[in-house]
């Protein structure tokens, strides 16, 4: 049999990722090159030409996948096309009114972030539905026409077409979509009733625009990879990792860009959870630290917790995506003390460049990494495998200075300002696990990106969390996830009613509809019948309240539904009362088409734990931990299946840096995770 | 500035918050009311064993010192020696209990370790109803605070760890919802169990001194940067003077006059010649007038500093007895919240003064106007929906205020059109931005809310307040004023009626609609130094017309035509 290759790609801002998989011999290779933020593909085509270039036959790769920030990038730096807005009459503010709140409670210079569409170009057509669907005034034929001689004039891109009451009830929403598609040939139309048909008009109405505003250039790049692929000879297409961590297909990405908006997070989520789950950790959180960010996340059963809403560069969407927590808390992040003696660490970063000062590219001020230099947790002469000199007297000067500030000598203040990040990163996991009312000493901590593994202990004393799983090759895991993705995709319809044995009926019937769309996408996206799944989930919540609860399953009869959401008030929310009225909300089916092959354990290496040793050197585990002690240093590549390190040590490996600090002692697991853990007693 | 430690204080703050944070969000997660649930009208406070207040989870301002309200004045009026361990206490009285008005009710939890009292921590939450006369509890036009639904003084809910379930019977069969007080109070009373609990945790994992210790240098940091701030505004009296539009009730104007004093890190709010007290319900007790001037402190001297005892010592309060400001019992205090709003632009038109330009902020719409409708669902039960309308933003120095946004003592969210009418017999006929409401000026105000809101049956009562119809935001530096507030009738035929002020409880026939605009931000700096081309996009945007434009912009419109 011919080779047969996998290939997961992760475009960040700095490096692009790779992770391949040679499924014949079962070998995996991960790999980075530079990012060209001016057009991602070209770095893909640079990294899939190193593969070539090493024996691979571009024929031979069968599966093609990506996690972008293409779309969160043009939101961000707000580069994407001009675009124009149609909805009903009264509602064209709905944008910039947004829920009417302000981002800060005191601090009136930070505004909400303005809409992407102009006001002038957010036209109102008659045309109205009630609640109930009853149709208060027709369609408005001659204001959507005499609306797109405007739009062509004002020469917009893309179009979004936002009605109220178009999730349910969308006939207007077509027919001014058909004359739309009419008098602007060529122009790309989103609709709300297709884009995400859920009520809630401002969510809607934001994430239909912000589609509208991503279609023309998210095709534009899907294409010139596409290019660049083909060229490359190789035939798999590429397919796009979603916002809530499966893959979908070129096509469905160019329609659906706004879903992509997550898209590197959520393939690292998925990522984790896989590891995790087959280390025997299926409750974790993740805890993915890299230069100025770092995100959490918790997985729950083996699965990401999911989100059904939330925040694009201030911007609301809605559509399912991994519940992902961002802090301003990383390696590049700047310690400094205020006028009034507070010490800080961030959130404004050094970021790549200036950087650390330890890092000599021109940083001036302390940061995260600079106390890991100074307190030798972090190799002091050189990191990436010796190619990247280091400069811990620079780092050890400016901690210094800082130290003298607050009065404290340069070793408490080193302690100090990483103690202080824990206690960030911390706090960002308390958060999202009592959200979920999780008892954090259930969870193991999966710790990748950069900086992760040189934290991860000390968080999960912090937070109570016993174990630390550090997967292999951790600052390219949402590379892995690409490949350990399946193909999905969520539908979902609103149907908000009363819960009663006419509305049940409705909704059985709802569900049966989407479950028959979602066969057929799945159909088109070329899953064969055997490996097609649906999931199907019903929101309710109680007749008064707006939050409303996911219950899944396929349950057919009312009673069976009433008792399972009952069940799941009580796993969110503590209690159920059974004497209050039962809202249906919305049914949503997910779509899945299971592509992605289970873990496989990697070969075995022959070695021995005393061919991973290098050296041994003064490192500060913190004035809790004993302080400065004489730790024992490896090199991650050598570690054998079965080696127990214990700690004070250091594992040093190209993308990372684990600290094992007194107290806790590593292990190498069969899928060569480093799994550490407290000592007992 | 060697006294503190600061990486300890840094951490231990870090902690605590994530105490207040774990109880807030049990409270949001446990709760059932929507009020808590969804629009988080509830707050989370940790002090210590003197009641001093240590750090806060807060998402609408006005509760700022309710939490703190109901402690001060439980070891004021029971003495430490009273509290006993296991006991829990239930209070909401304005004037018996450092409350805030009856709907927001405390639940304050004593923390003992090794038997001795060492911190209180307590939440307080917004229930929809407290009984009294209106559903809901608080309206403007209720003249006594007896109207306003059931008075808790300080009252053990928990006596030495037993649940007083006479006492919460009692409460709750006095409200219109006994079902959702005990659950949301129950919900109140274990969310504080679990942060005592992560309090005890955390004394015992480090040490009760070097926790304590660590709340001590927060405390003196807090102070300090507080200081600092106001050091560095020149020294000197700054006084300012705004308007109610009403009493609650219909009648006069009532004034509020500020004089603030600053010397050397140290300020007052003096409120003589304030007005004497409404004879309707927007009168505010002390611990509302204390979330009201350090809402408008925050914003002008530290929009970041944190939330604790040391922020409150630099500050000294003056409150004439018997006016607006502090009302003789038993006033009806429910509304405090439209009186509050105009405190908060007292003190940042007096700052305004003090400031440097660029930190100074024009008046916003100031209003907390409700739009309430009650009437029968589709079902028959009975529905009440009320809903507070934003309006601009004030301008600040680079910037134009933000529109339609909620500003001041409050931050809530706005119902959707489309939940509102798969709820109600109601139809949103516009809700968007109304024109020439943005005051002029080199930065322009916020552009004011029109919420137009019609029947779709016979039979839905309407009530509503064009507040700032007569008190537009005054403009700073040469600014103009924010658009005033209006209110109009729409009959089914399309007929318009006119409103002064008031629709009280209006009986609405199917297709008649109340169209309330809000009023507009000011504006700052002399309109005639605004470019050409920010003008010209207003207008093209049609947040200001062409005729706005030449009466308040006459440089630019010259400019363009030409």
């Amino acid at each position: 049999m011919e080779n047969s290759l996998r290939i997961g790609v992760d475009v960040g801002g700095t490096f692009t990722d790779f992770s391949l998989i040679d499924e014949t011999s079962g070998v995996a290779h991960h790999f980075k090159t530079p990012s060209t933020p001016h057009d991602p593909s070209e770095a893909i085509e640079n990294g899939l030409k190193e593969v070539i270039e090493a024996g691979f036959d571009p024929k031979a790769i069968r599966n093609f996948g990506h996690g972008t920030t293409v779309a969160t990038n043009m939101i961000i730096e707000r580069k994407g096309t001009p675009t124009g807005l149609l909805t009903t009459r009264g509602f064209r503010d709905v944008l910039e009114i947004a829920r009417q709140q302000r981002p800060h409670l005191y601090d009136y210079s930070i505004h909400r972030p303005a809409p992407l569409v102009d006001r002038w170009l957010r036209l109102e057509v008659g045309g109205r539905f009630t609640a109930d669907g009853e149709e208060l005034e027709p369609l408005d034929e001659d204001a959507v026409r005499a609306a797109a001689a405007q739009f062509r004039a004002a020469g917009v891109a893309a179009v979004a077409v936002c009605f109220v009451h178009a999730y349910r009830f969308d006939a207007h929403e077509k027919r001014a979509g058909e004359i739309l598609a009419e008098e602007l040939p060529g122009i790309p139309l989103s609709l709300s009733s297709d884009v995400q048909p859920e009520f809630r008009e401002f969510e809607r109405f934001s994430t239909t625009t912000m589609n509208a505003y991503l279609t023309p250039k998210m095709a534009g790049y899907l294409d010139r990879l596409v290019q660049r692929s083909c060229d490359l000879g190789i035939k798999a297409l590429p397919n796009t990792v979603h916002s809530n961590g499966g893959l979908m297909s070129m096509e469905t990405a160019k329609t659906y860009p706004v879903r992509t908006c997550l898209s590197g997070p959520a393939a690292g989520v998925v990522g984790a959870a896989q590891v995790s789950t087959a280390a025997g950790f299926p409750n974790a959180v993740t805890f993915d630290v890299g230069g100025t960010s770092t995100d959490v996340s918790l997985i729950l059963n083996g699965r990401g917790a999911y989100t059904p809403l939330r925040d694009v560069a201030g911007y609301p969407v809605r559509c399912p995506m991994v519940d992902v927590h961002v802090i301003g808390a990383g390696g590049g992040s700047v310690a400094w003390v205020d006028d009034a003696g507070a010490l800080k660490a961030g959130p404004h970063s050094a970021g790549a460049v200036p950087g650390p000062v330890g890092y000599m590219r021109g940083g001036t001020e302390p940061t995260i990494t600079d106390a890991n230099l100074h307190m030798g947790r972090l190799n002091p002469v050189a990191l990436l495998d010796g190619t990247m000199p280091v400069d811990q007297a620079g780092a050890k000067r400016v901690i210094g200075e800082i130290a003298d500030r607050i009065n404290a000598s340069a070793d408490e203040t080193a302690d100090g300002i990483i103690r202080i990040a824990v206690a960030n990163m911390a706090r960002a996991i308390r958060s999202i696990s009592v959200e979920r009312g999780c008892d954090l000493s259930e969870f193991a901590l999966v710790a990748f990106g950069g900086a992760g593994p040189l934290h991860a202990a000390f968080v999960a004393d912090e937070v109570g969390i016993p174990n630390v799983l550090i997967p292999e090759a951790p600052g390219t895991m949402c590379a892995r996830g690409v490949l350990l993705s399946d193909i999905s995709r969520g539908f979902v319809k609103s149907h908000v009613m009363v819960l009663e044995d006419a509305s049940w009926e409705a909704i059985l019937e709802d569900a049966g509809l989407l479950t028959a769309q979602a066969r057929a996408w799945l159909d088109e996206e070329g899953v064969p019948p055997e490996f097609q799944r649906t999931v199907r989930v019903i929101e309710a919540r109680y007749l008064g309240q707006n939050f409303e609860v996911r219950v899944e399953g396929e349950m057919i009869g009312k009673e069976d539904f009433i008792q399972s959401f009952y069940r799941v008030n009580d796993e969110v929310y503590g209690y159920h009362v059974e004497d209050r009225e039962i809202e249906i909300v919305n049914v949503r089916i997910e779509a899945i088409g299971k592509i992605a092959k289970p873990l496989e354990e990697p070969p075995a290496i022959e070695s021995a734990v005393e061919d991973a040793y290098l050296d041994s050197r003064p490192v500060h585990m913190g004035e809790d931990n004993g302080g400065w002690c004489e730790a024992t240093i490896f090199h991650r590549s050598k570690l054998p299946v079965g080696a127990d390190i214990p700690g004070p040590a250091v594992i040093e490996e190209l993308t990372s840096t684990t600290v094992i600090p007194a107290g806790w002692h590593g292990t190498v697991d069969r899928w060569r995770n480093i799994i550490l853990t407290r000592n007992e007693g | 500035m060697s006294d503190i430690n600061a990486i300890d204080m840094e951490v231990f703050n870090n902690r605590l918050l994530s105490i207040t944070d774990e109880v807030m969000n049990t409270l949001i997660r446990s709760s059932f009311s929507t009020n808590i649930k969804e629009r988080k009208d509830a707050s989370v406070a940790i002090f210590d064993k003197e009641g001093r207040l240590i750090c806060q989870a807060l998402y609408i301002p006005m509760l700022l010192s309710g939490v703190m309200g109901g402690v001060e004045t439980l070891i004021e009026k029971r003495g430490l020696d009273s509290i006993r361990e296991g006991d829990v206490f239930i209070c909401n009285d304005v004037y018996l209990a450092g409350g805030s008005h009856n709907n927001d009710i405390s639940i304050i939890t004593p923390v003992f370790i090794d038997g001795s009292l060492e911190y209180f921590i307590g939440n307080i939450g917004h229930h929809s109803d407290v009984g009294g006369v209106i559903p809901g509890s608080t309206d403007h036009i209720l003249t006594s605070v007896f109207a306003e639904g059931i008075r808790i003084p300080h009252m053990r809910i928990l006596r030495e760890g037993q649940l007083d379930e006479d006492l919460l019977y009692m409460i709750a069969e006095n409200t219109r919802d006994p079902m959702e007080r005990i659950l949301d109070l129950k919900v109140q009373i274990a969310a504080n169990e679990q942060g005592a609990n992560s309090l005890r945790k955390l004394s015992a994992e480090h040490g009760l001194d070097r926790v304590q210790r660590s709340m001590t240098d927060l405390l003196t940091y807090t102070e300090r940067r507080m200081r600092q701030r106001l050091r560095e505004l020149p020294d000197g009296e700054y006084t300012s003077e705004v308007w109610t539009d009403d009493e609650g009730v219909p009648g006069d104007r009532i004034p509020i006059r500020l004089t603030v004093r600053i010397k050397d890190g140290d300020v007052s709010l003096d409120f003589t010649g304030t007005g004497a007290q409404a004879k309707g319900a927007i009168n505010m007790g002390y611990y509302p007038v204390l979330a009201a001037v350090f809402c408008g402190i925050n914003m002008m001297v530290d929009p970041s500093i944190p939330a604790n005892y040391g922020m409150f010592q630099p500050v000294r309060i003056d409150l004439p007895k018997g006016t607006l400001v502090n009302p003789e019992f038993p006033a009806a205090i429910g509304n405090r919240e439209y009186s509050a709003q105009r405190v908060v632009r007292a003190i940042t038109l007096a700052f305004a003064e003090a400031l440097p330009q660029d930190r100074a902020v024009a008046p916003s719409a100031d209003i907390n106007t409700g739009m309430a409708f009650y009437g029968k669902r589709r079902n028959g039960e009975p529905f009440v929906y009320v809903e507070a309308v934003a309006g601009g933003v004030g301008a600040t120095l680079y910037k134009d205020g933000m529109h339609g946004t909620q500003v001041g003592i409050t931050n809530t969210s706005n119902t959707p059109a489309e939940p509102l009418e798969i709820e109600f017999p109601l139809i949103v006929r516009e809700y968007g931005l109304a024109q020439d409401t943005a005051g002029p000026g080199r930065t322009q105000g916020g552009a004011a809310i029109i919420r137009d809101i019609g029947s779709l049956v016979d039979g839905v009562s309407v009530s509503t307040k064009a507040d700032g119809k007569r008190s537009p935001a005054p403009g700073i530096f040469g600014g103009g004023e924010g658009g005033r507030a209006s209110l109009e009738y729409h009959l089914a035929d399309g007929t318009v009626e006119e409103i002064d002020m008031f629709i009280v409880d209006r009986i609405m026939k199917k297709g008649e609609a109340a169209r309330l605009i809000s009023p507009g931000g000011a504006g700052f700096g002399d309109p005639g130094e605004r470019t050409a081309e920010d003008v010209a996009r207003s207008v093209r945007d049609g947040f200001i017309s062409e005729d706005f434009a030449a009466a308040h912009y006459p440089h630019a419109r010259t400019k363009a035509a030409e």
